[in-house]
């Protein structure tokens, strides 16, 4: 879903509880250059928003850094 | 569209706090994971904060942050009038020192690594 979202990136989750619900993601983007981390958090968080939305996620914790 | 009598308040707060911190609970009772992190990090600097649990009002809150700051989880970090983050990215900013440079504090000699979080060391920086 977030690499959907933002063609060419590294995306690695893992799942914190094993309950599959709250999920830790390193997100590593040709998107982010330039973007503050609050930017690239929100572009992520926009990305999956529907999963939180439906439920299926209760808590994400992030890591982002600019690729390339 | 945020209620707009709480959006001023909400406005208010973070005008007249320097460092004030959204969260689920209180400082002394943390209600969630991530606010408790937060707070963490603030006792390590030995800041005063203001703190405002966000349970009682949460999806009124969450839309009125939304707006202020296009931002929707909580906790959130103010410092100055601006949003720094939730707590990945304060722990980050504290892991880095630019949490301290942004409150004014010196950073502790070595900050614990949070809890929870697996320790990362730092990129190598030549001056």
């Amino acid at each position: 879903m977030i690499e959907a979202a933002l063609p060419g990136a590294a995306v690695e989750v893992s799942d914190e509880t094993g309950t599959g619900d709250h999920l830790s993601a390193m997100v590593s983007a040709p998107q982010f250059a330039g973007l503050s981390r609050l930017d690239q958090h929100r572009l992520v968080k926009a990305a999956v928003k529907e999963r939180f939305d439906d439920g299926t996620i209760h808590a994400l914790s992030l890591k982002t850094e600019a690729a390339g | 569209m945020a209620d707009t009598e709480l959006k001023q308040k909400v406005e208010e707060l973070i005008a007249s706090n320097p460092v004030l911190l959204f969260m689920k609970g209180t400082p002394e009772m943390p209600r969630c994971g991530f606010s408790m992190r937060v707070v963490q990090v603030l006792d390590t600097l030995d800041v005063e904060y203001g703190a405002v649990d966000v349970l009682p009002a949460l999806q009124p809150l969450r839309e009125v942050t939304a707006e202020i700051s296009d931002w929707q989880t909580f906790p959130q970090l103010y410092v100055n009038g601006e949003l720094l983050g939730g707590a990945d990215i304060v722990e980050e900013m504290l892991d880095s020192g630019e949490l301290a440079e942004a409150l004014g504090v010196e950073q502790p000699e070595a900050a614990p690594a949070p809890a929870g979080a697996p320790a990362q060391s730092p990129p190598l920086q030549i001056e």
